[in-house]
């Protein structure tokens, strides 16, 4: 292969010549390629980086590769073997070690046997090196001498297969008992002393690892597989052998049996520890996912042949032809000779404890790094790793998230975080948090470039950050934020990672991801009650792209109004404007559905190449297509806003379910209780919100708030309204807090407390009660039942109190009556809608006229009767059971049959004929949720 | 309640159905003469108002009941100013139920 090693390569990166690509681009193979789960996230594919080790031929070197570079190893082109131009890395120092991150390559071989004998790197001045080998030189030699002790045994022989092509690890083929060790990453084996008769394999692979007895005459042996995360506990009061097969994994297989017979496999979480005391035990463990077999060779002439994981597994039948690799002689037999350095020295530790118990640890290099004053160098977001001390990286901010307060047990602070980008195409957050917001909060603009340096690397909080990349940079009071005057248009402003609606059908709710499509339609903004009682509004549209199906779209919060707005005028307009989503969130309420998160972002008819596609592609056909939504087709408005009337809060039995009814009522103040209209209330901040708790007055003049636990000078007063509302169906109680008892009073609490207590201005405050009793509202109420000294009742709390807009209630009343006239059954949104309809249908005929708008039910109900004859709806809703067969016929002019006249089906007969006003009538308030 | 001459609600198409007797609408003032209001009826036709002034000044929607001349002038007995805000969609539609489906509803 006309391929050449760099020469010295990993020398000059690890006496430091070389520490980036600007020193040196040189071609290295792998030799080594594991992935490594970090603990993060386990389910996210983006978690997973992989570890890598580097050969010039001569020296290996470990290090990471960036998780951009994931893609190339998942579908092959590097692999063990793979010989690679690193075109962008940089080399650290880590604790004790060199590693180099690998940032981007270029392929020149992608498979190709190992060059060379493979020898790690080792460390110069690192004192406790020598003294390891001692040790491990000296355990082995015990062990042979154990061993020899032990008795004759034919030898047995391991073989590892590795996913990536395989490396076999094979005892020689002495008489003795021996020890193979195998193991691409340093780790080292340890094996006690004092076996009786050992016969040890160790395998270690990615995928695979394979303990296999072949022909052991008298198979006293184990054959230990392990994976990645496995963690084997080692013994070490007992003889044993300690396997280390694997990154993570540690290994104490007690061998103090008689006659241990041990296959030994593990899943990748598994953690065995063996006490092999039995007499004659024989264990077989398979309880890997990707097939592990630890044979115990119980027969005494196993031929055994088999597969091993990905099915590269060699029977062994005679020592002699075991199938060594040119590349394996490097960690074969050999192998036990060669000085290692402890390079990965949190796994060696314990290992070696098993035959010398607990030699100190032998971190090197452990004083100050110099600090390294040069001049910045950039780094690609790409690169950033926790394991760096200094960088500098240079970057565009593309959104700016709001300062914000948290609460916690440990006190109150504030945080902001703002998400960049570089040239390299990474991207990645950055948070501050307390003082460093006051720092940095002004001097970040979104769209500016900066040069950032200093910082930590966190795992990035994957619930709160959805960029693609595994770190977030913690900003401290050391970092440094620059500003780049001058813009450098290597950075994207924006970077999207698109996909297409009929992907996210298939992807996982909650998960972000960015969107382009055509709006196809949109619905009006409406307003939805948060479980903390705000409001938000909430705006849907459709969107449709080249995959052919559409998807709802929801914005929340001022998306609708700024960006909706723009959408609404354009699809008024006629037009189908792009619109491209930076970060929305997925979620399965109606089919899958998108909606916008605080971090997203909206672009109406962006000018970049995907959004050019789409519009040419929509322009040729996409038109006419037809679209298969992914989300549930929107019911209309209906839904969120359910008007109701206030016999219904009875009838319908609402606020009885778990959770409460949200409902509208268009109803008038018949009453108001004047004493006790608020209460005092604690005026302490409580994050961004009152306390608002009942405070009690001292007597001092000052107010004391038993859950905040202090005193204040000066009290709030809060409103705690209770209030009688009237429809034409009934009445009922209901009580309306501060919010709301501000939009129906239109002064605050404190200033009528004022008026009536500390002014005494009775007529006044008369005057105001009158202003507002005896007009009509729409209330949005909270209908739950709840429970007061073992009593039910069901309560009513007025979220929302709006001057009723004669002018709007009427078209909603002629919309209704529009479905109710047009529609048949099944177009009926919901069957006590419908009657809602109906009886505010009747409302609007009386209030329009202005004839009857004061009279009373019972007048109403009057004019219901005749009415009926004629016209099904009314007739029949409040003429009750009597009137309710012969409607229908009077429903048969309006182009309904008997059989399915939706109001037959629908109307609770005889709702108005009992308890008209008996039904909310008793007042059943209660006061005190305070 | 007086029912002994009911009015009408009309829009400027329904007029001609009750020419010579009693009615109601809406009109959008578009200008006025002595002795006449020349107005836009809430289904965008133009209606010319007879009868003695009303005192102005006149706010942008008015009422007036009176009896229909023709089919597009009415001899006014009664002004009202409507306000400037008046909703004209919504009237219309009413006009269109009070002469149509929901006729016997109204006197």
């Amino acid at each position: 292969m006309a391929v050449n090693l760099t020469a010295e390569a990993i020398a000059k990166m690890l006496n430091g010549e070389v520490t980036s690509e600007t020193d040196m681009t040189p071609v290295l193979q792998v030799t080594e390629l594991k992935m490594i789960q970090t603990k993060l996230n386990q389910n996210h594919e983006s978690s997973n980086r992989y570890k890598i080790t580097l050969s010039d031929g001569i020296l290996w070197q470990q290090g990471m590769l960036n998780t951009s570079l994931n893609s190339l190893v998942i579908q092959g082109s590097i692999q063990f073997g793979s010989i690679v131009k690193l075109t962008r890395f940089v080399c650290n120092q880590v604790q004790s070690r060199r590693i180099v991150v690998v940032a981007d390559v270029e392929i020149l071989v992608e498979k190709c046997d190992i060059i060379g004998p493979r020898v790690q790197s080792g460390k110069p001045n690192e004192p406790g090196q020598s003294s390891v080998f001692d040790q491990q030189r000296g355990g082995l030699g015990s062990v042979n001498t154990q061993q020899s002790n032990g008795g004759g045994f034919e030898q047995q022989q391991a073989r590892r297969t590795d996913l990536n092509g395989g490396r076999y690890g094979a005892s020689a083929n002495s008489p003795q008992p021996q020890v193979v060790h195998n193991n691409p990453d340093a780790v080292r084996y340890g094996v006690s002393a004092n076996l009786p008769q050992p016969q040890v394999v160790h395998n270690s692979s990615d995928a695979g690892r394979y303990g296999l007895p072949a022909n052991s005459p008298q198979p006293h042996q184990v054959g230990h597989n392990s994976s990645d995360a496995g963690k084997y506990g080692a013994n070490l009061a007992q003889p044993q052998v300690g396997h280390n097969s694997s990154d993570a994994g540690r290994y104490g297989l007690p061998a103090s049996s008689p006659q241990p017979q041990v296959g030994h496999n593990s899943s990748d979480a598994g953690r065995y520890g063996l006490p092999a005391s039995s007499p004659q035990p024989q264990v077989g463990h398979n309880s890997s996912d990707a097939g592990r077999y630890g044979l115990p060779a119980s027969s005494p002439q196993p031929q055994v042949g088999q597969r091993y994981g990905t099915g590269s597994g060699y029977p062994e039948t005679s020592p002699s032809s075991r199938p060594y690799g040119s590349s394996n002689a490097g960690y074969g037999g050999s192998r036990l000779e060669q000085p290692r350095a402890p390079a990965t020295t949190a796994y060696s530790r314990p290992v070696q404890s098993s035959y010398q118990p607990q030699p100190p640890p032998m971190y090197v290099n452990r004083g100050p790094v110099a600090r390294n004053e040069a001049p910045p160098r950039i780094t690609p977001i790409a690169a950033l790793n926790p394991y760096q001390g200094r960088w500098t990286i240079k970057v565009r901010v593309s959104c700016k998230g709001a300062l914000r307060r948290f609460s916690n047990p440990r006190g109150e602070g504030k945080l902001f975080n703002f998400d960049l980008l570089d040239s390299g195409g990474g991207e990645i957050r950055v948070t501050c948090f307390n003082d460093v917001v006051d720092q940095f909060f002004d001097q970040i603009v979104v769209g500016n470039v900066y040069l950032i340096s200093r910082g930590s690397l966190k795992p990035a909080q994957k619930n709160f950050n959805h960029l693609q990349n595994d770190y977030e940079i913690h900003l401290d009071s050391a970092s440094t934020i620059q500003q780049c005057y001058e813009d450098d248009p290597t950075i994207p402003r924006h970077q999207f990672h698109f996909r297409n609606v009929g992907d996210i059908e298939n992807m996982e709710s909650n998960s972000i991801t960015d969107l382009i499509g055509i709006v196809s339609s949109i619905n009006p903004a409406v307003s939805i009650m948060r479980k903390n009682q705000t409001e938000v509004l909430k705006r849907a549209l459709q969107l449709k792209d080249m995959s052919g199906r559409s998807v709802e779209f929801t914005m929340w919060g001022d998306f609708c109004n700024a960006e909706g707005q723009k959408l609404q005028m354009l699809c008024d307009s006629g037009a189908s404007p792009v619109l491209a989503v930076k970060a929305g969130r997925i979620s399965e309420f109606n089919g899958k559905q998108v909606s916008t998160i605080g971090s997203s972002q909206l672009f109406i008819e962006p000018d970049f190449p995907e959004a050019r596609e789409l519009r040419e592609w929509y322009e040729r056909e996409g038109r006419n297509a037809h679209f298969t939504s992914i989300s549930r087709e929107f019911t209309g408005a209906g839904r969120q806003e359910l008007r109701k009337v206030i016999t219904q809060i009875k009838d319908d039995k609402l606020g009885t379910s778990e959770k409460p009814d949200w409902i509208t009522v268009c109803a008038t103040i018949s009453f108001m209780k004047v004493e006790n209209f608020c209460y005092t209330a604690c005026p302490i901040m409580n994050g961004d919100r009152p306390c608002s708790k009942k405070v009690t007055n001292n007597g001092d003049g000052t107010w004391r708030c038993e859950k905040c636990d202090k005193s204040v000078e000066e009290c709030d007063y809060r409103y705690i309204l209770q209030i009688q509302l009237q429809d034409h169906t009934g009445l009922t109680w209901a009580t309306a807090f501060q919010e709301a008892g501000e939009e129906i009073m239109g002064i605050s609490a404190k200033d009528l407390y004022y008026i009536k207590y500390e002014h005494q201005e009775e007529e006044k405050f008369e005057d105001i009660i009158r202003s507002f009793t005896f007009s009509k509202y729409i209330f949005k109420l909270k209908i739950k039942e709840e429970t007061y000294s073992d009593e039910q009742r069901v309560k009513a709390t007025v979220v929302k109190a709006e001057k009723i807009n004669y002018s709007s209630d009427t078209r909603f009343m002629l919309e209704a009556m529009d479905k109710l006239r047009t529609g048949d059954a099944n177009s009926l949104p919901v069957k006590l809608e419908s009657s809602n309809y109906r009886s505010d249908a009747l409302n609007s005929g009386i209030g329009t006229s202005g004839t009857r708008e004061t009279a009373s039910v019972d007048a109403r109900r009057d004019f219901g009767l005749p009415a009926a004859n004629q016209v099904g709806q009314y007739g029949n809703q409040y003429a009750g059971p009597i009137n309710g067969i012969t409607s229908c016929n009077a429903c048969g002019s309006n182009g309904h049959v008997s059989a399915n006249c939706p109001s037959l089906m629908s109307e609770p007969q005889g709702q108005y004929t009992q308890g008209r006003y008996t039904g909310g009538g008793t007042p059943r308030q209660h006061v005190g949720g305070y | 309640m007086d029912t002994s001459s009911p009015s009408a609600f009309v829009n400027g198409a329904l007029l001609r159905r009750y020419i010579g007797q009693k009615v109601r609408t809406v009109i959008q003032v578009i200008g006025s003469d002595t002795g006449s209001v020349v107005g836009k009826s809430t289904d965008d036709l133009q209606i010319v108002v007879r009868g003695p002034s009303p005192t102005p000044p006149l706010t942008t929607y008015l009422e007036v009941i009176g009896i229909a001349e023709s089919d597009n002038s009415i001899r006014a007995e009664t002004w009202t100013n409507f306000g400037n805000t008046f909703d004209p969609q919504n009237y219309n539609e009413l006009c269109k139920l009070a002469n149509g489906e929901f006729k016997h509803l109204f006197i």
